[in-house]
């Protein structure tokens, strides 16, 4: 017996399991287990709707009540230059893609280890966790935004032409919230802590990000430099400026933002990669 | 499907060189044990850090292959399993696994407890790849298998154990897998339903679905699969024929007890012989002698048991005396006249009561003998046997 194990203690280098880096299998692969996005993302849908007694309409009242709570405090105690558009109509549509990119990367990070009776046991690409609990939220801000629809009723205006600008937007704001998640979701599986510090950050970034003021807070020299650390500001700023006022995105702002998504969303992909491989092992 | 895998017909398995490693410490992860890692690792390198859970494992299984793993706790047969599902990444080692693969790991596999039972089979369908469709298909049939009915509606984390088990099973077999990998779960169903999954594994065996079954029940593998591997300490120590390898595992189940065994006895057992009462080797059908010699120090009335078995403590069949003990020396013949056993190695244990049950001698394996003859016969496939024996024997009593 102990002969068995002594004359091979360890495998030979040339053996060891690499994970290769490899965007387009990977993105194949994702593609293959769609139906299964789908239904993870049908799963957890109806998992938190079933058993509330208000079921969806939780999704249009939690930020109904967040933009009242804005209207109140903001309006009243800080003077916040919003032009000549209505308070309510340009929080909410700073609230809206900010309660997206939030829920998102906080329900993204716990993603892999609340499906972990899952992948401990049958085998599917991990992605597919964090992607499915992304697209959830998405279902919840589409919900969402038909109080939008409510408050350019009531305040007799409708949202511009340039509103056609949104998908560029979108394409930056998924970026960023992609690449977090990804990042968030493996990490969190081996440091624990993390989730608490990650919802700490995303408390303080509600503040510190140009949700319930505008951007024009920002002293002007500083604002590239804000939004190159902030991708969020830019993007926010850009929804704001498209669909109320009309104009085209500031793209001084909006491509260093673009440009910090992507890494985000480079770096975000590569940790994902490196982590995944011993979640089997950790969870 | 797993990219290495192109080329070969579903079914197959193909693992060679598997390693696999553990942290041997149990705390949690935190930035201070992986900061003490990193200084120990360039101080001296990193084994202390690691336990190997598999050493150089090559696993070759052709489709259609019905194969059983067995071994102690601890071995490595699930780590191996999950790597094979791809569910764990090996630390080293090539591996191709071809077509769908259907796998029961513990009892709630793939199961999510907040959804339906209903809801369940669908999401597990879509982790094997199919559609609604498909599934829905086959929906009816996995009702009918796991006699949930009127449970399937229910939220999952009601059900008792049985019924997670019975869903799980149901779901993992029936949703046509290009291979299936059991774990040591069937021992929660009753004895009807672990009949029924035994049937059903024949089921998908002769249409040509590959079986991985690891369990502990010895007499289940051998009734499923045709060929098995023994994993002990995380080394393939056996693959081969079922009852050469099983043989084996007794054999090293029988080694480990007994070197565990210390007896403390009040009537010693001095000497044990097994054999067909000429210093042969009994022979099937032939008769079998067990001479004892045991020292009592006082006279009393005494029962005693010899069992004989494969290896593990349960017996193929006991015969007991009635007899009273003198003071000194005994020499006791047990004389069988028609052995009903099969080639191989079986052993013999000893045991001896007083009249309120009090261990005179604890149950213990004292000798083994080999038997010459024929193989067992093969049952059909999928039947449990438990080898239930009726014996008679002459005896024989001696002063020395």
């Amino acid at each position: 017996m102990t002969d068995i194990l002594d004359h091979k203690t360890s495998p030979p280098p040339e053996l060891l399991y690499r994970h290769r880096l490899n965007v387009r299998r990977d993105l194949l692969d994702l593609w293959r287990n769609r139906r299964l996005v789908r239904t993870l993302a049908e799963r957890d849908i109806r998992a938190s709707y079933k058993q509330s007694f208000f079921g969806f309409g939780w999704a249009i009242v939690t930020p109904l009540l967040t933009v009242l709570v804005f209207t109140v405090f903001f309006k009243r105690i800080g003077r916040i230059d919003t032009g000549s558009i209505p308070y309510p109509l340009f929080a909410y549509v700073g609230l809206l893609p900010w309660s997206f990119f939030t829920s998102s990367v906080s329900s993204g990070a716990g993603s892999l280890i609340y499906n972990s009776t899952i992948l401990n046991k049958v085998y599917c690409p991990r992605e597919v966790f964090p992607v499915a609990s992304i697209l959830v939220q998405a279902v919840d801000t589409v919900l969402a935004s038909a109080v939008l629809g409510l408050l350019f009723i009531y305040y007799g205006t409708a949202p511009k032409l340039t509103t056609l600008w949104v998908p560029v937007l979108v394409v930056v704001q998924l970026a960023l919230t992609v690449g977090l998640t990804l990042a968030f979701s493996t990490a969190v599986v081996y440091v624990r802590d993390l989730r608490q510090v990650l919802g700490g950050i995303l408390q303080m970034g509600l503040f510190l990000t140009p949700v319930a003021w505008g951007i024009r807070s920002v002293p002007e020299k500083w604002r590239v430099a804000y939004c190159a650390i902030d991708p969020l500001a830019a993007v926010i700023d850009g929804y704001r400026r498209t669909v109320l006022q009309g104009k085209p995105p500031s793209w001084g702002l909006l491509v260093p933002a673009a440009m910090t998504s992507t890494i985000v969303l480079i770096a975000g992909y590569y940790i994902f990669r490196r982590l995944e491989g011993g979640i089997a092992d950790v969870a | 499907m797993s990219p290495e895998a192109a080329g070969l017909a579903h079914g197959t398995i193909r693992a060679d060189h598997i390693w696999k490693r553990f942290r041997s410490d149990d705390r949690r992860w935190s930035v201070s044990t992986q900061f003490n890692y990193w200084k120990a690792r360039r101080r001296s390198g990193d084994e202390d850090f690691w336990r190997w859970a598999l050493r150089d494992i090559g696993v070759h299984i052709e489709p259609g292959e019905a194969v059983g793993l067995v071994g102690p706790n601890g071995s490595g047969k699930s780590t191996l399993l999950k790597i094979l599902t791809r569910v764990m990444h090996p630390y080293a080692g090539r591996l191709a696994v071809s077509g769908r693969v259907g796998a029961l790991i513990e009892v709630k596999a793939g199961i999510h407890n907040e959804l339906s039972g209903r809801e369940n089979i669908y999401l597990y369908g879509s982790l094997l790849g199919l559609n609604r469709r498909e599934v829905a298909s086959r929906f009816d049939q996995i009702i009918a298998f796991s006699e949930l009915d009127d449970a399937i509606d229910r939220q999952v984390k009601f059900y008792s154990s049985g019924m997670q088990m019975r869903l799980g099973f149901s779901v993992a077999a029936h949703l046509d897998p290009d291979i299936l990998l059991v774990d040591e779960v069937l021992a929660v169903g009753d004895a009807s339903f672990q009949q029924r999954c035994h049937d059903r594994m024949r089921e998908v065996l002769n249409q040509g679905t590959t079986l991985v079954l690891v369990s502990h029940d010895l007499a289940a593998v051998e009734a499923t699969c045709n060929r098995c591997m023994l994993l002990v300490d995380g080394v393939l120590r056996g693959d081969g024929q079922i009852r050469d390898v099983l043989g084996e595992y007794r054999e090293w189940i029988e080694e480990v007890a007994a070197g565990r065994q210390t007896i403390e006895a009040i009537v010693p057992l001095l000497k044990a012989v097994a054999d067909d009462g000429e210093r042969g080797s009994p022979r099937s059908d032939g008769p079998l002698e067990v001479r004892l010699v045991l020292d009592s120090a006082e006279a009393q009335k005494a029962m005693l048991f010899i069992g004989v078995s494969e290896g593990p403590a349960t017996p193929i069949f006991v015969i007991r005396r009635n007899m009273t003990l003198a003071a000194g020396e005994l020499e006791l013949v047990c004389r069988v006249r028609h052995l009903p056993l099969p080639r191989g190695r079986f052993h013999v244990w000893v045991g001896i009561y007083d009249s309120s049950w009090r261990e005179l001698l604890p149950w213990h394996p004292a000798t083994f003998f080999d038997v010459i003859g024929n193989r067992l016969m093969k049952a059909p496939r999928g039947i449990v046997r438990l080898s239930p024996v009726q014996v008679t024997a002459d005896w024989d009593e001696s002063r020395r």
